[in-house]
């Protein structure tokens, strides 16, 4: 299935629409979709560090999502690499 | 009764007012208010900066400071009213970029749910800050990383230093 991914801070490098957009079977899980982003960005946004990704949190708009949950077939999808706010 | 008022705004369409949230929070049940305002200082590490951009996922955010202040609801464990707003958006030197206001019957629980507050917000909340600096380059901030892994990693890292420190994370903000 095709997942858009909105990107935000540091990551918002990778593509200036604001998103990515990533094949992943059905029932993937997180950790799985991090690994197909690794592939995408080496591919297609080379300047972007595999350590950044490593290091950022897929979320939805509800909460965050842990590399062993399965990603979710709809709604909204995000990629937060380390925060910092304040 | 809304007792936790949580907000993003962006400044394009006008500033944070400390005053909404000394507003929002007085009730006379309460004796004690404790404020928490984040500025955008001149000098960061040692470099003129000219601005900071906040960048939001506002609706994860919203959620994120509305668990934080359930958490700083049980903390204090009695009545309690907590207003919560960030930035968001091209900010100047000296423009507020967050404010937190806690009311309670005395200071004690307000001064602690104030600080759970913004330790959590600085440090959970999906908020992205890029400093622009004299020179005219800009960075994003190193950050807090929310991947679960790397958040105990990056405690175990801190070490002792930080465990004295009170602050357990591996870098500076």
């Amino acid at each position: 299935m095709k997942r858009r991914i909105s990107l935000f801070g540091a990551l918002r490098e990778a593509d200036a629409r604001g998103y990515i957009e990533v094949d992943v079977p059905a029932h993937s899980t997180i950790a799985e979709l991090r690994e197909a982003v690794q592939h995408y960005a080496r591919e297609h946004a080379p300047a972007i560090s595999p350590g950044l990704i490593q290091r950022s949190a897929f979320a939805s708009g509800d909460e965050i999502l842990h590399n062993h949950r399965s990603v979710p077939e709809q709604g909204e999808l995000a990629i937060l690499p380390p925060v910092s706010g304040g | 009764m809304t007792e936790i008022y949580t907000a993003v705004v962006d400044i394009a369409h006008g500033p944070l007012r400390p005053a909404e949230a000394l507003e929002f929070v007085a009730d006379p049940r309460f004796g004690g208010i404790a404020t928490f305002i984040g500025r955008v200082r001149q000098h960061n590490l040692g470099r003129v900066v000219t601005g900071i951009s906040y960048d939001l996922f506002d609706a994860l955010a919203l959620r994120t400071f509305q668990h934080i202040g359930e958490r700083a609801r049980q903390e204090v464990g009695g009545p309690m009213k907590l207003y919560i707003a960030h930035a968001k958006g091209d900010l100047r030197i000296g423009d507020f970029a967050v404010v937190v206001a806690a009311a309670t019957p005395h200071r004690d629980e307000a001064f602690r749910a104030c600080r759970l507050a913004i330790e959590a917000v600085k440090h959970e909340a999906p908020i992205w800050k890029q400093e622009h600096y004299i020179d005219g380059h800009s960075a994003w901030s190193e950050g807090c990383s929310l991947c679960e892994e790397h958040r105990a990693e990056e405690q175990r890292a801190a070490g002792l230093a930080a465990t004295q420190a009170g602050d357990a994370h591996g870098h500076e903000h």
